[in-house]
């Protein structure tokens, strides 16, 4: 990730001087190269060339795991569009899209600004803030949250005192779903440190500039900062929705291995977990992990295509 | 990597020899089995779901097992219940499922359909297991089609706990053959006097229904299909919903949030639906006294009951039959497992276990009083093993029953729903 262009690097130096020598020297570093990464090699083909290339076939046959596939063509995909539970986990996963992505982004970009300034301790309230990161995908963070926002617990409580009576929000269909958008936001640490370090690359003279033309912090901010970091920004909202589309882990944990109640956290990868692991349709399964891939592809080619109206690369050092 | 292009051959054979043992752990870890080494020793692999109690005992019986055969070796595997069947699912479609493991009467034809269980009836021919001795005939539980693919372990039934302070308090009691009108005019006493909610939400219960269909002639399952309408089911579920709203059933959001606990430990109400031998964690959870109560009826006599039990299974394809056919016949019928044992998976099923041990506290007393006083009453009918499917339509029932519950789904809408779930689940 380079924002703002750095010189080009020098061009590797040519070892055209000793033929044969060197090219047959570049083979064995090569072969060496080649041997080092053989376990990784070897394992991407096994677990995970293998079994996309396997799915994507299982995705056109009915298969039990125990009886062998059988070829169904495009029934999955048809049944899955009209499955009414499989509409309720695309709802509920757009939903959790929409809202925690830029929830998420708004305050990471908020706590990078302030972080980016000078200040004593500073390193120490960057780990403080990463941290959270570090530690959300366990699933124990995820029982923490279950009691944080339970009946009467911290939250409730808390609730109580400003007079809103919700009875806990694990427990309630219509406001689950934002606890688990409370734990996304909460993990904001890793696109705060991007943030962070494009906001370092923001050529303080610009700043200056527009201090000494009157332009007040908004106006620096809107007419500065967001252009400048607008590749960044771009990065994150790239990776953040692409990452909340695949959440699964905090739903599976909060709302008790059900995804509910009343499927309200019944998000898409928990619904095709469901459908694989306890209901043993890996066809359907299948499907609908392939219909995942091309979503999530769209919604990044609709990112990259609309990059250009709003995200600004300066061109390379003229 | 030396700048000079000059890469060592050492450095080659390394990175070869790096790559070679990251395959081989690979390889090794793949395959896995080592059961029956050259020595005529042999290993057998037995799993289990369960708490920490039924493992502790468990692990004491396996200890008396290889003590009294030392040539056999038993290396067990237990998880909860949710990761068991999930795990076993995949284990079993590898074809690496574990020699013996604990199954239920919802999962008999499942498996069985998809070739997983051994017929143990030949193994019995062959004096390794021996099948008699059991109790009130629950050895049929384990049958299918006229193979043994089960062997139960226990036996237990749906039973009502109750809060007895609070039946108390509320000046309620109840008694054999008392009539649902009856119950329900309970939980309503329950509410006026002390105001919590009668109970924690039974019309979610697959098993409970499957009570109140068999008073009523029908059952939950029949060999291969639902045995009910969904007009049946609307009626259950509007009727239940209307007591979500009137108070007498618990609010469903505060026993979402009461979880890992029970709605009924939690005080969130007077009483429970459950299986009976489930009642003795009441007591650890619950401040309360809990006690065995009769189920409602229709007539004011026929609870629709039943003995269901946990079974001892194995899988078909295992490389030591004898073996396995030994340990499980050692494990129903040795007196000294079934002191071990208790009531943990249900009233023990054979004889040489039943009198063998004697509860001496009151949970397990209870449980025992209680099913005797079903026994007594004449009460029990056949339970028949659930179609295939039958576990993924328990788990539709119970969430699409709570979504009733919170008001999220009519019950018109949730019956035709879990009527297209069974379809699916039938098909699968």
């Amino acid at each position: 990730m380079t924002l703002v262009k750095e010189a080009p690097a020098p061009p590797a130096k040519k070892r055209s001087a000793a033929p044969a020598a060197g090219r047959r020297g570049r083979r064995r570093e090569n072969l060496a190269g080649y041997l080092f990464m053989s376990p990784w090699i070897a394992g991407f083909l096994l677990l995970t060339a293998g079994p996309m290339i396997a799915s994507l076939y299982y995705a056109f046959t009915s298969y039990n795991l125990f009886t062998p596939p059988k070829w169904v063509g495009l029934d999955n995909f048809t049944t899955m569009f009209q499955d009414p539970r499989w509409q309720k986990s695309v709802e509920v996963t757009l939903k959790y899209v929409v809202v925690a992505t830029p929830l998420k982004l708004l305050l990471a970009l908020g706590v990078a600004m302030l972080l980016a300034q000078k200040r004593r301790g500073q390193a120490l309230y960057r780990a403080a803030f990463y941290m959270p990161s570090l530690i959300g995908a366990s699933v124990s963070v995820g029982f923490v949250w279950r009691a944080l926002f339970s009946d009467d617990a911290v939250v409730d409580r808390t609730q109580k005192i400003f007079g809103l009576d919700v009875g806990g929000w694990i427990g309630n269909p219509d406001y689950v779903l934002y606890a688990l958008v409370a734990l996304s936001i909460w993990q904001f640490g890793a696109p705060m440190v991007i943030f962070l370090a494009g906001l370092k690359q923001v050529p303080q003279e610009l700043y200056e500039a527009a201090e000494m033309d009157g332009a007040g912090p908004f106006r620096r901010f809107w007419n500065i900062t967001l252009p400048m970091i607008s590749p960044v920004l771009f990065f994150n909202v790239l990776l953040e929705s692409i990452h909340a589309f695949q959440v699964f882990g905090s739903a599976y944990v909060v709302s008790d291995s059900r995804c509910g109640p009343a499927d309200a956290t019944l998000v898409y990868t928990c619904y095709l977990y469901q459908k694989g692991f306890k209901e043993s349709q890996m066809g359907f399964a299948s499907a609908m992990a392939w219909t995942l891939v091309i979503a999530v592809a769209l919604v990044t080619a609709v990112l990259f295509w609309s990059q250009k109206k709003w995200v600004h690369y300066e061109e390379a050092a003229k | 990597m030396p700048k000079n292009g000059n890469v060592e051959r050492r450095t080659i054979l390394k990175a070869a020899g790096a790559s070679a043992a990251a395959l081989g752990l690979a390889a090794t870890t793949g395959c896995g089995g080592d059961s029956g080494a050259g020595d005529g020793n042999v290993t057998l692999r037995y799993a289990w779901w369960g708490g920490e109690p039924r493992t502790i005992a468990i692990k004491k019986s396996i200890a008396l097992f290889e003590k009294k055969y030392p040539k056999i070796k038993i290396k067990p595997e237990f998880t909860d219940y949710e990761a068991y069947w999930e795990k076993f699912q995949t284990q079993a479609s590898g074809g690496n499922p574990p020699d013996v493991f604990q199954n239920a009467v919802g999962f008999l034809r499942k498996y069985d359909k998809r070739g997983v269980l051994m017929d143990l009836k030949a193994q019995a021919d062959a004096g390794n297991l021996d099948l008699e001795n059991f109790r009130n005939g629950v050895l049929a539980n384990g049958q299918v089609d006229g193979k043994q693919i089960g062997i139960p372990v226990g036996a237990n039934t749906m039973a009502l706990v109750i809060d007895v302070k609070a039946f108390e308090r509320a000046g309620v009691e109840a008694k054999f053959g008392w009539t649902w009108d009856e119950y329900f005019a309970a939980l309503q006493k329950i509410q006026d006097k002390l105001k919590i909610a009668g109970d924690t939400g039974y019309f979610a219960i697959m098993y409970l229904y499957d009570l109140y269909l068999r008073q009523n002639g029908k059952a939950f399952f029949t060999d291969t299909d639902l045995g009910f309408t969904e007009d049946d089911l609307t009626q259950w579920w509007t009727d239940g919903y209307k007591r979500v709203k009137s108070g007498l059933v618990a609010d469903p959001k505060k026993i979402e949030q009461a979880k890992p606990k029970s709605g009924l430990s939690a005080g969130l109400a007077a009483s429970e639906f459950t299986w009976d031998n489930f009642s003795i964690r009441y007591e650890g959870e619950g401040e309360s006294d809990y006690g065995l109560a009769p189920i409602p009826t229709t007539d004011g006599k026929d609870t629709g009951q039943y003995l269901g039990s946990l079974m001892m299974s194995a899988f078909s394809g295992t490389k030591h039959p004898k073996e396995v056919a030994q340990f499980i016949s050692f494990m129903v019928h040795d007196p000294e497992v079934g002191k071990i044992m208790g009531y943990d998976r249900g009233i023990l099923s054979t004889t040489e276990q039943f009198d063998a041990f004697k509860p001496t506290d009151p949970n397990n007393k209870g449980v025992a009083a209680y099913e005797d006083e079903v026994a007594k009453a004449g009460v029990l009918g056949k339970i028949t093993p659930h179609p295939s499917g039958a576990d993924v339509i328990e788990a539709a029932f119970l969430r699409i029953g709570g979504e009733v519950a919170q008001g999220k789904t009519k019950p018109a809408d949730a019956a035709k729903a879990l009527f297209s779930e069974a379809k699916a689940a039938f098909a699968g």
